[in-house]
């Protein structure tokens, strides 16, 4: 199966590679906006504890840094099989079945994410046009961390295709979703 | 149709989802999404992206990746291995000693921010092999680690908690501290129960007793003490009052990727980049389910299944220690197929209003669920700590190893027993540090 697979690889898995290299590139975006959070958080303490001044902006920009790091993550996460799973069923189910319950579920949660990032884009699109902005003193344009919503959701769902793409084609067994 | 029918429904459907390895975040996703286009209509998916982000909106949800990155800095280190030599070295005369070095490296090392498979994983490699040579029956030599690396949940600092804190509102302060004196008692009964074994197994004439002179006894210790340090530095900036949970962490995060680089040379860049990349994945994995149980337990409650379930437990007018047995059952079992943080999630905020509506302590509640999460971890079917065992010593069988497990189940099961008796384990130390609670 292996030799018959090899000869049209090179055309078929190229979605995929693509896909995985993006992935990747987005685990490092992520990875960076983590140690930006830990930094910036160190520097708000440092301001207010040895500077004794204050700092106004800084707990909420960390918290959108965060929540961006994660949902920008999510498909370097996938990629990398990371979101915990429990496949009991799988592992009862002899290679066959267990390959069709994988199509299933991988294309359930594209569905899921798609439907995901559709209300995400809306729901950035809203707070963009209307110049939503938080209720704090920085006053921050929502539109920019909610951006995170349909990017994160966007790169999860490539992934998740890719995933897809290669379980049907049987690159790589019973991936969980 | 029925709140209570409809809950048993989204029960159901649930388990069925989340066992068919669909992953645990998505799967809930899909459950809500499910269950709320059936009852409340396409549109009502509009608020999901709304209720996801709110609910990753909060600065103590920071902690988290922070403490994820000080464990993982750790764990990148020898750090663990070294914590162990340095306790056996002093403990070899004791009877048992090195079984009571493994367990005591397992506490102190949950003392670290590690997950539990990660000390599992960072204490086994060298004790394992090494009670091994020594001649202590296998059943013990894996056993106790599995059941050692389960602190690693309760002793503070501990993700598990911090979860338990932002899912049911309750100060991490506090949980951390509750965690001390059961976690303690744990360690206290497991060492009872393997000194006891290995002198009941007979083996001990064969095992030979290696003795340190005070230099090789001191020599480690340089080395083990800047994390502990770090550590313990981070839970008095808390304790004092100095900084919130997540500020201290994040300077705690800091530190320790300092120190592993200085110290434990960690500065080769892929080395680096594998410390954050770990992180990142497990961060991301855990947010992302926090994210997904807010929609669940947003569908739960735009259902009134959330407060019909309370509603019918309190109708029931059962006994309230029958009442804690029956939600000990289900956590146990809940526990034995899901991991903490998604047990934790998905049942407290359901469980929490009934428990402390029976007159129950919040806090001591915290250790109850994290002792019986913590026996799943050393279960079948899906307990980590098993296969991580299983991973570093694969000529043991893995029936061995649960075997070696289940007197620890035992001294977990008359920890929470003890626990019920006397609700102080829990509570005195918080009520002592930070004032009797409201």
């Amino acid at each position: 199966m292996d030799s018959a697979m090899s000869r049209q690889q090179p055309a078929s898995r190229s979605f995929q590679h693509a896909v995985g290299w993006i992935s990747e590139v987005s685990g490092w975006l992520a990875a960076a906006m983590i140690m930006i959070a830990v930094l910036l958080t160190c520097q708000m303490i440092f301001v207010r504890y040895v500077l004794n001044a204050s700092t106004a902006w800084q707990t909420e920009v960390v918290i959108y840094i965060m929540i961006g790091g994660t949902l920008v993550g999510l498909a370097f996460v996938q990629k990398h099989r990371g979101h915990v799973n429990v496949d009991l069923l799988p592992l009862w189910l002899g290679p066959k079945a267990a390959r069709a319950l994988a199509i299933v579920t991988q294309s359930a949660a594209v569905l899921v994410i798609a439907v995901c990032l559709f209300h995400g884009f809306e729901f950035w699109h809203l707070a963009q046009s209307r110049g939503w902005t938080s209720d704090t003193v920085t006053a921050v344009p929502l539109w920019i961390p909610y951006l995170a919503l349909p990017v994160g959701f966007g790169l999860m769902l490539l992934q998740l295709v890719a995933d897809l793409l290669d379980t049907l084609q049987g690159h790589s067994g019973t991936g969980g979703a | 149709m029925d709140p209570l029918l409809l809950g048993s429904l989204v029960g159901v459907a649930t388990i069925l989802v989340l066992f068919s390895g669909i992953s645990v975040a998505i799967g809930l996703l899909l459950v809500s999404a499910g269950f709320l286009i059936a009852f409340d209509g396409m549109r009502s998916l509009e608020l999901v992206p709304e209720v996801l982000f709110g609910k990753l909106d909060s600065f103590a949800l920071l902690s988290i990746p922070m403490f994820i990155i000080m464990g993982a800095s750790i764990a990148s280190t020898r750090a663990g291995a070294d914590l162990y030599e340095a306790l056996e070295r002093w403990l070899t005369r004791v009877p048992g000693g090195l079984v009571i070095s493994n367990l005591g490296a397992c506490a102190l090392f949950a003392a670290m921010p590690g997950s539990s498979p990660a000390t599992c994983a960072a204490i086994g490699k060298m004790g394992i092999p090494e009670m091994r040579k020594r001649g202590y029956p296998e059943g013990i030599a894996t056993g106790s680690i599995a059941a050692g690396g389960t602190l690693g949940i309760l002793i503070p600092p501990s993700i598990t908690m911090i979860v338990y804190g932002i899912a049911t509102e309750t100060s991490i302060g506090r949980l951390f501290l509750a965690g001390v004196v059961p976690g303690l008692l744990l360690v206290g009964l497991f060492m009872a129960w393997s000194i006891y074994s290995t002198w009941a197994s007979g083996e001990r004439a064969a095992m030979p007793r290696i003795s340190y002179s005070w230099r090789e006894r001191f020599e480690l210790m340089p080395r083990v003490l800047p994390f502990l340090a770090i550590i313990v530095g981070v839970l008095y900036a808390m304790y004092g009052g100095i900084a919130t949970p997540s500020e201290t962490a994040a300077v705690g995060a800091l530190l320790c990727l300092v120190v592993a680089m200085i110290i434990y040379k960690l500065l080769q860049p892929s080395a680096l980049w594998a410390v954050l990349r770990d992180s990142t994945k497990e961060s991301v994995m855990i947010l992302f389910i926090i994210a997904a149980a807010g929609v669940f337990s947003y569908m739960l409650s735009s259902l009134f299944i959330t407060q019909s379930i309370a509603a019918w437990i309190s109708e029931l007018e059962v006994n309230r220690w029958v009442l804690m047995a029956a939600v000990n059952l289900f956590l146990i079992v809940a526990g034995f197929f899901l991991p903490p943080v998604a047990v934790i999630l998905m049942a407290a905020p359901i469980l929490l209003p009934v428990v402390t509506g029976a007159g129950f302590d919040p806090i001591w509640f915290a250790v109850v669920l994290t002792i019986n999460m913590e026996i799943g971890l050393i279960s079948p079917p899906v307990g980590l700590n098993l296969y991580v065992i299983n991973g570093i010593a694969p000529d043991i069988s893995l029936r061995t190893i649960l075997l070696g497990s289940l007197p620890f189940v035992a001294c977990m099961l008359i920890a929470i027993v003890l626990l019920c008796l006397l609700p102080g384990l829990a509570t005195w130390l918080p009520d002592l540090v930070m004032g009797p609670a409201l």
